[in-house]
């Protein structure tokens, strides 16, 4: 166990961070990139390139993916030959380097998903950034129109950035085939650099104050938010509970009252206890009826927290219409079909969580009207349309909806094609066929049937707008399609502006599935027929028979479980079979199921299936049921406090790395993702430790230490440097600034814990 | 004389009901109904509503009558608020739309036909009750 850095889950869930983070940093480079056209960027821009893709390594290592570490060193290597080398840029390298990132974030993806065969992609994306900085063109690139050629029958695929929303045919229709320092605005205020730095711009516009807070902050907000909800919820039913005892305790008096008869002397005593009885009876419903008003009071503030929070969390369409920029670009390239985007409504705001799951269903729409929608340029011709074809999207706020409208120009769909097709395939009998209207045949598109028999590389089969139909609905949306045949095709997404996502750990029991927050999950094991208790990790937990509680029998035979621990205590959870990790989209379950107390939420499958949340409290009281009450309310942890270390890095899966290494140390761990940040944390706190990485934007790490040493209660604090550039120099000012150890990236826990051992 | 009702007229099972349109969002036809282990049987399930969670009512057991079929994919619901609270009613069939003449708690059709009046704020109420008379 000790050589062990994490275990699965824990690997899982920090591969997803890096993968997010990958995608981040690609993007900003892919963003540095484009803004400056086919020029080559700045040395600043060109210097951001490569400090995110440094960080890209160095969280790659921490992780475990080597072969992620040595493809981001390759990229790093070639951007430092770029810097220093002027001559080695060439019309085509900004097309190279687009197609270098958009092939690293595949591959990030894959070797997380599924690394068996993703060398091959290795391999390839190894010549792709060699060929970066060979100045000779590389051979197999296709003759398509670049930007510096500024013929005036050239037709230039170009984004149209529209005010507002407008008519589609009000575009100048010489757009098509501008020049490209007319390109240049547009896509420079796309891609100006806050839009995607890290660091973002919120808050307040118009009188020039800003408020720069990083997202991750919000997010956790939005959690502690979430949380409050559930906190809520148990206290609802604590009352609930009350209020059924204050009828009870009503109901007993008025037996009583019964029982004793008319008052005499005799009774006297008893009839006066019966009347106080009665006026505290009175008291308590009282009471627990206020208390439900002010629960009430709670819930409303509680929404208004949450619908202010996701306000700040908004995003602007502007980075998604970016993303279909360079996706629609890479589709050029693969086609060689001449496209213009459009876009509409930039400004349109909507929750950065939507955003995140809208970017596969945009790439798989845009595949799609490329592939089955757009005709080649000679088609085009003789049916009189412009050789450019187009495609717009649209966004736009609809109450409390966002609608996107992605349309193109092509062919259409042919209903009578697809009809036939569904009958073909079994899908829909002759009958139905002939009753179904077009809109009918239509919304069959993306359940499994595509236009076109045969499958291409590109959109194959309407699989692809499956997902977009499952992950709209995931978000509790839908997507409806019209088309003109020869006329063009519109997709329309209605989804809601916001939504609350969680990580869960899904599992079967009885045939349905079920989720578990995931930061209660902490592993998955075995349990044998008729244990009532089970080692896991040296440690004897009880058994809770899931399958039992959900009212369905007890089989023997050896079972999956799901490792919980809430509150200090732990239990194994049979399940018939462990689904896995999941981003969840949290639902509320209503007044009706409040009194339900196994079920803290819901969520909806993609498929559209509801599954329940069940509450890790109730859980562990039911595994524990001899424990005093206290559990689940009081967080006792048996864990011998270490101290209070700050974590300093700007990667976030390194942050969350240090934070389970030293957590699981015995460590309250703050983290701040820059010196600056970190020197601001320090003057308010005391720390027993700091670890801080040595490259950061605004202060580094050796000036930050530096500081520290000049503050009295830093003197002596031991400071541990994570980097992945130890070189002598840097181990001689370490040791001046009196620094414990230095410790290389990737760092592993034996690492950590031989580092915090040294006197 | 009674009051004028506009109501929404359906059948379960062999019972024709009625409930006024002012209580009923929309009919539906129900997708995948999930199961609630430990909830006591007027709960026949969840849906997704829209992407939002909507619990399935089993009417038969509120009016203490034998419980009727569970409520399953396809079938037809109709969907109510009262009390800040949605549910959905599992029904046979819906009938008609109509103005009806309401006397103590019961209406009767263009054919002289009675037929309950069912009140969703009531409904709520009891289908709470209920659920929170179950030990879970």
């Amino acid at each position: 166990m000790s050589d062990i850095d994490f275990d699965d889950d824990e690997l899982a869930m920090l591969r997803q961070l890096f993968r997010s983070e990958a995608h981040d940093a690609l993007e900003v480079v892919t963003a540095r990139v484009l803004s400056s056209g086919s020029a080559r960027p700045s040395g600043e821009a060109i210097g951001e390139m490569m400090r995110v893709t440094h960080t890209i390594k160095g969280s790659a290592g921490t992780v475990g993916l080597g072969a992620m570490v040595d493809l981001a060193h390759r990229l790093e290597s070639a951007f430092a030959v770029i810097g220093r080398d002027p001559q080695v840029w060439t019309a085509a390298t900004a097309d190279q380097i687009v197609e270098v990132t958009d092939g690293l974030r595949g591959y990030v993806d894959q070797l997380i998903a599924q690394p068996a065969g993703a060398e091959h992609t290795a391999a390839q994306l190894r010549t792709q950034i060699a060929n970066l900085t060979n100045t000779e063109p590389p051979p197999e690139r296709p003759s398509f129109p670049r930007f510096e050629h500024h013929s005036e029958s050239m037709v230039i695929p170009t984004i149209v950035t529209a005010g507002a929303l407008e008519p589609l045919g009000d575009a100048p229709s010489d757009s098509a085939v501008a020049s490209p320092r007319t390109l240049t605005p547009p896509l420079g205020t796309l891609t100006a650099p806050t839009a995607l730095a890290e660091t973002r711009d919120l808050g307040v516009r118009g009188d020039g104050r800003q408020l720069r807070v990083e997202p991750e902050r919000i997010d956790n907000l939005m959690s502690s938010a979430g949380e409050l909800l559930f906190d809520r919820t148990r206290i609802e039913r604590r009352v609930q509970l009350l209020r059924t005892v204050a009828r009870d305790l009503a109901r007993t008096r008025q037996n009583l009252r019964d029982a004793i008869g008319p008052s005499s002397a005799a009774n006297r005593g008893l009839v006066e206890a019966e009347t106080e009885l009665a006026g505290q009876a009175a008291l308590l419903s009282q009471t627990t009826a206020a208390l439900l008003d002010e629960i009430e009071a709670l819930r409303r503030t509680i929404g208004e927290l949450q619908r202010g929070l996701t306000r700040i969390r908004m995003d602007t369409a502007r980075n998604l219409f970016l993303h279909a920029a360079r996706t629609l670009r890479a589709l050029r390239r693969a086609t060689g079909l001449v496209v213009e985007l459009r876009t509409l409504g930039e400004d349109t705001e909507f929750d950065k969580a939507v955003a995140e799951q809208l970017v596969d269903p945009i790439t798989q729409l845009l595949r799609n009207a490329v592939a089955h929608g757009i005709e080649p340029p000679d088609e085009r011709a003789q049916r009189g349309k412009p050789p450019t074809a187009s495609i717009t999207i649209r966004a736009r706020q609809d109450g409390n909806l966002l609608v996107l409208e992605l349309s193109d120009d092509g062919r259409g769909v042919d209903t009578a094609a697809l009809r036939e097709r569904l009958v073909a395939t079994n899908r829909w009998s002759a009958a139905r066929a002939q009753l179904a209207t077009d809109g009918d045949v239509l919304d069959a598109l993306g359940t499994g049937v595509s236009v076109r028999g045969d499958a291409d590389e590109l959109a194959g089969r309407g699989i692809g707008l499956d997902v977009v139909r499952q992950t709209v609905a995931r978000l509790g949306g839908e997507v409806k399609v019209s088309s003109v045949p020869g006329r063009g095709t519109t997709f329309s997404l209605r989804l809601p502006l916001s939504t609350s996502l969680a990580q869960a750990m899904l599992f079967k029991v009885g045939g349905q599935v079920y989720a578990i927050p995931a930061v209660h999950v902490v592993d998955t094991t075995l349990v044998e027929p008729g244990a009532t208790f089970t080692t896991v990790r040296h440690e004897q937990l009880p058994v809770l028979r899931l399958e039992a509680l959900l009212g369905h029998g007890i089989t023997q035979e050896r079972r999956p479980g799901v490792v919980v621990t809430f509150a200090g205590k732990g239990f194994v959870g049979t399940v018939d079979k462990i689904v896995g990790p999941r981003e969840i989209i949290i639902k509320p379950l209503g007044p009706l199921l409040a009194p339900l107390t196994l079920y803290a939420a819901a969520t909806i499958s993609g498929s559209g299936k509801v599954q329940l949340i069940l509450d890790p409290a109730q859980l562990v009281r039911r595994a524990h049921p001899d424990a005093p009450e206290a559990i689940g309310e009081l967080a006792s942890s048996p864990m011998v406090l270490a101290g209070r270390a700050l974590v300093v890095d700007d990667s976030r899966a390194i942050r969350e790395a240090m934070t389970s290494m030293l957590g699981r140390e015995g460590w309250i761990v703050d983290v701040a993702e820059d010196g600056a940040r970190a020197l601001q944390m320090t003057r308010q706190l005391r720390y027993d430790l700091v670890v801080t990485d040595l490259e950061m934007p605004e202060l580094n790490g050796f000036d930050l230490i530096a500081r520290l040493r000049d503050d009295a209660r830093f003197k002596t604090t031991p400071i541990v440097i994570i980097t992945s550039r130890a070189n002598p120099e840097h181990r001689r000012r370490a040791k001046e600034l009196g620094v414990r150890a230095l410790v290389a990236k990737p760092i592993t826990r034996r690492k950590l814990l031989e580092a915090l051992a040294l006197r | 004389m009674g009051e004028l009702r506009n109501v929404i007229v359906f059948a379960i099972g062999a019972a024709r009901y009625a409930i006024e349109l002012r209580w009923v969002r929309e009919v539906v036809t129900l997708g995948f109904v999930t199961a609630v282990p430990t909830a006591p049987p007027v709960l026949g399930g969840l849906c997704n509503l829209h992407g939002a969670i909507l619990p399935v009512l089993d009417v038969a057991t509120l009016l203490e009558l034998p419980p009727g079929p569970p409520a399953r994919q396809g079938d037809g619901a109709l969907v109510l608020e009262a009390e800040a609270t949605v549910c959905a009613l599992r029904v046979d069939q819906v009938d008609h739309v109509a103005s009806l003449v309401e006397t103590e708690g019961a209406v009767v059709d263009a054919t002289g036909r009675p037929l309950t009046l069912l009140d969703p704020v009531k409904i709520t109420r009891r289908a709470l009750e209920l659920i929170a008379a179950e030990p879970s």
